[in-house]
């Protein structure tokens, strides 16, 4: 079947077209060349003065897992609050800040989005992660699991093992949860917590294992290039949320040496300690760094005003947060000595000083980081704000009156301490589509993905252009994925079910199977062999299938 | 003006959410435009016409007659004006009430007045389980506003409740006033077991004697006048709260195993 999408202006900075009007052929699922005169296009859309995109990425979205589960059961109020009843098509669901599965696929694609990364897959929990994973339908998904905290590693670390067995290890972990990177959430923080410390600095040792969080990071952002993991170390550093850890941030990004790494929900890690309440905003510090260090990538993880729910691993720095949240309910857990969790609601509100400011950050570093291929567009959903207000946020970037009459609503105080208002920065829609799409597929390790050239799989938003860019990207004309019609006019008219997508590096499986063994029949409570999860069970039900992405490292060019 | 009036045509054989159906959302309505208003109806979404029949207009001052156990959230979130129902009602009555009059000749369900924060709440039969209670989730219970039941009540009466009157004639279940952090119970009848079971603060008033649980300390007799100005502040509401006239209570504070503020006061004859 040959589909036509005729006359659209595209946005594809992959291959640097900014606005050029131009057709796109769609078959068996992929974008092919202008075909031959004698063929006959089946289908055709007449999308002529529309914006045209690929679809789009979200490279850091907490869609599955344990957390979000207890997320769930813990807010019933999240959920009789917004109830969607099922229709022809698509099944019934809920919630606001922690949607069910299903709508959280329609939601994502009703928004123009087709891939999804589910940045916090604990290896003990992966098989759950990937189970609600394969709930969430149309959406691509993937994972990144999570080490650096876990026993294991952390004792591999303490006795000094050397870089090949570490690598070993960090490659069996992807194989055995079919994930796509590795993510650290405050190294060595996690376990430190369990031996009741509270707070641990890049140089602080855990004081059980006598490892820093430096060495951790070394090691793995090490191991993760050494393998040839296209996505960079994904790295949510130590002292989130805490007044002054900018100079964490900014030691983290040195404690990189040079490798890739990319820092996550970077608005959470940006705070200086200036002004009366000791609270100040360290974006330019940051994007400064940001802006000289070529290897660092960074989301934003903007906070935007309402209720919503926080879900981390950070059990150490949940747990400092839970007296803040609102409903007063917290869940913070340790998981099976591979890693932790802490999940607290929170209501941010405009009037609220440090809220106010977190929000400024959170555009500043939009704003003055210069390069959109290392800038990500992410609330951390649902730690920021849930996904759903993506729209809101792109029109904040994209249009400087709305964004300083939102200012002028905030809290004073935080107005004083900002310099948002001063910043003339507009985003253009070819700087939204590098970091929604072009800039996250490459982040990702997707190279036939979040663009719109011959040989790319057929994941294509079509958007009426409007001045008022929520209302834009709120409701797209047409949603592609895979060369099938999914969403039309912003309301979902095809359920298709999206692929999981991993990597999986060469290792010495026997070398590391034997110490695991030895380890999980001494310590764990599974079976090595149950612990690790086969290709097929995730593809077995039909709902989608399992794509190995090539460890080559980061490639600059696509194809 | 004649009161709106939906009158059920049918037995109902599903659930349904009557919360739509408030004197404020219905202001300015005609007729018309209500019967097309949608009701969740068991899985199915249907116009409120189908089983209703209206009349009156003054929506203001709406009624329910041979109305149904399985109608729930009558007068969720309402903010003002009056309903009264003839005939049962389901779970959810008065669900986060904010303002306003509810009037029902019949039993109530579960969790009736729950989160409800004013207004006055009339039940001229027995209330289900978890009167005023905190819903699912929910880290508080009734929140102000005053509920009059001239029948009996289920389990958990005030559970988790935060302030309010909730005034009951007849018996109360197990567990009245568990988990409850404040507020006003009062009970003429019997209560069940575990009364005040984990009470934070608050206030029980009771007639007969009940059976406590160990955490509940005695602490002797004595004189109250406080309480004869609260029965009198209980005399614009049609209960029989209204005409006691006594001051004399033993007695009981609790949960120890809970703070222990809550008090249980227990009128001698």
């Amino acid at each position: 079947m040959l589909i036509k999408l005729t006359g659209g202006r595209l946005y594809d900075p992959a291959h640097n077209i900014d606005g050029k009007v131009q057709d796109i052929f769609i078959k068996n699922g992929r974008i092919v060349g202008q075909p031959s005169d004698g063929a006959v296009v089946d289908k055709q859309y007449d999308i002529r003065g529309k914006v045209v995109m690929a679809g789009a990425i979200d490279m850091h979205t907490h869609i599955g897992g344990g957390k979000v589960n207890i997320a769930r059961l813990m807010l019933p109020e999240d959920h009789r609050s917004d109830i969607v009843a099922h229709n022809e098509l698509c099944r019934a669901g809920c919630g606001h800040a922690a949607p069910s599965t299903l709508t959280t696929g329609y939601r994502y694609a009703e928004m123009g989005y087709t891939s999804c990364f589910e940045p916090a897959l604990l290896p003990v929990n992966a098989r759950q992660s990937h189970l609600e994973m394969g709930d969430t339908p149309i959406i691509d998904k993937g994972g990144y699991a999570m080490l650096g905290n876990d026993d294991f590693f952390l004792r591999m670390l303490a006795a000094k093992k050397d870089q090949d067995a570490i690598n070993d290890y960090v490659a069996w972990t992807l194989h055995s949860t079919q994930t796509m990177g590795i993510k650290v959430v405050n190294p060595g923080g996690i376990s430190a917590f369990k031996f009741n410390q509270r707070a641990l600095d890049l140089d602080e040792l855990n004081s059980y294992y006598q490892v820093s969080p430096r060495d951790v990071l070394v090691s793995l952002s090490r191991a993760v290039y050494e393998l040839g993991i296209p996505h960079p170390l994904h790295v949510h550093g130590n002292n989130l949320g805490v007044p002054g850890n900018m100079e964490t941030t900014l030691k983290t990004i040195s404690a990189a040496e040079g490798y890739p790494m990319h820092l996550t929900h970077i608005q959470f890690h940006s705070y200086g300690t200036e002004g009366d309440r000791k609270f100040s905003s360290g974006a330019a510090e940051i994007a400064n760094a940001i802006n000289k260090n070529k290897n660092i990538s960074a989301d934003v993880g903007q906070i935007l005003f309402g209720q919503t729910v926080t879900c981390s691993g950070d059990n150490m720095r949940q747990h400092a947060n839970a007296g803040l949240g609102s409903p007063h309910k917290s869940v913070i857990m340790d998981i099976e000595c591979d890693a932790g969790c802490g999940v607290v609601p929170f209501k941010y509100k405009d009037k609220n000083f440090v809220n106010a400011l977190q929000w400024a950050i959170g555009l500043e570093i939009f704003l003055l980081v210069d390069d959109p291929w290392r800038i990500f567009l992410t609330t951390d959903h649902p730690n920021g704000a849930p996904f759903t207000s993506y729209p809101h946020l792109i029109k904040l970037l994209m249009d400087k009156t709305f964004r300083n009459e939102m200012f002028a609503k905030l809290n004073l105080d935080a107005q004083a301490l900002s310099t948002l208002n001063s910043i003339e920065r507009e985003y253009t829609l070819y700087e939204i589509a590098i970091m929604t799409r072009a800039g996250a597929a490459k982040l990702v390790g997707l190279h036939d993905r979040g663009h719109l050239g011959i040989g790319a799989a057929a994941d294509i938003t079509v958007y009426t252009d409007n001045p008022d860019r929520e209302l834009m990207f709120s409701k797209p004309d047409y949603v592609f994925k895979d060369g099938e019609l999914v969403v039309q006019n912003g309301k979902v008219v095809k359920v298709t079910w999206g692929n999981t997508h991993t990597v999986k590096p060469e290792f010495d499986l026997n070398g590391i199977e034997k110490d695991l063994r030895t380890y999980f029949d001494k310590y764990h409570t599974m079976k090595l062999d149950q612990f690790k999860i086969n290709q097929d069970e995730i593809s077995a039900n039909g709902r989608g299938n399992v794509v190995v992405h090539p460890c080559e490292g980061r490639r600059e060019k696509t194809i | 003006m004649n009161p709106l009036t939906f009158t059920l045509n049918q037995k109902l054989e599903q659930r349904i959410d009557l919360s739509p159906l408030t004197p404020d959302q219905l202001h300015g309505k005609t007729i018309e435009e209500i019967r097309l208003i949608h009701l969740e109806f068991g899985k199915l979404r249907i116009p409120t016409g189908q089983i209703f029949d209206i009349t009156g207009n003054d929506s203001n001052d709406i009624v329910f007659s041979n109305c149904s156990s399985k109608s729930d959230f009558i007068g969720k979130n309402m903010q003002s004006g009056r309903i009264s129902v003839y005939g049962d009602v389901g779970a959810c009555l008065g669900f986060q009430m904010k303002n306003g009059e509810i009037f029902v000749h019949g039993n109530a369900g579960t969790f009736a007045a729950s989160g409800m924060s004013a207004g006055l709440i009339s039940i001229n039969g027995n209330a289900g389980d978890f009167l005023g209670a905190a819903y699912f989730g929910d880290r508080k219970g009734m929140k102000g506003g005053t509920v009059i039941v001239s029948g009996n009540a289920g389990d958990r009466v005030g559970d988790q409740m935060r302030r309010g009157v909730i005034l009951i004639e007849g018996d109360a279940g197990n567990y009245c006033a568990s988990r409850m952090l404040a507020g006003t119970i009062g009970v003429l009848g019997n209560v069940g077991e575990h009364i005040g079971f984990s009470m934070r603060r608050g206030t029980v008033l009771l007639f007969k004697p009940p059976k406590l649980h160990p955490t509940i300390n005695d602490c002797g007799s004595i004189t109250l006048p406080f309480l004869k100005l609260l029965f009198k502040s209980f005399e614009p509401l049609p209960t029989k709260f209204a005409k006691i006239k006594k001051d004399r209570v033993r007695k009981y504070a609790g949960d120890i195993a809970n703070d222990g503020k809550g008090e249980i006061l227990l009128f001698n004859d």
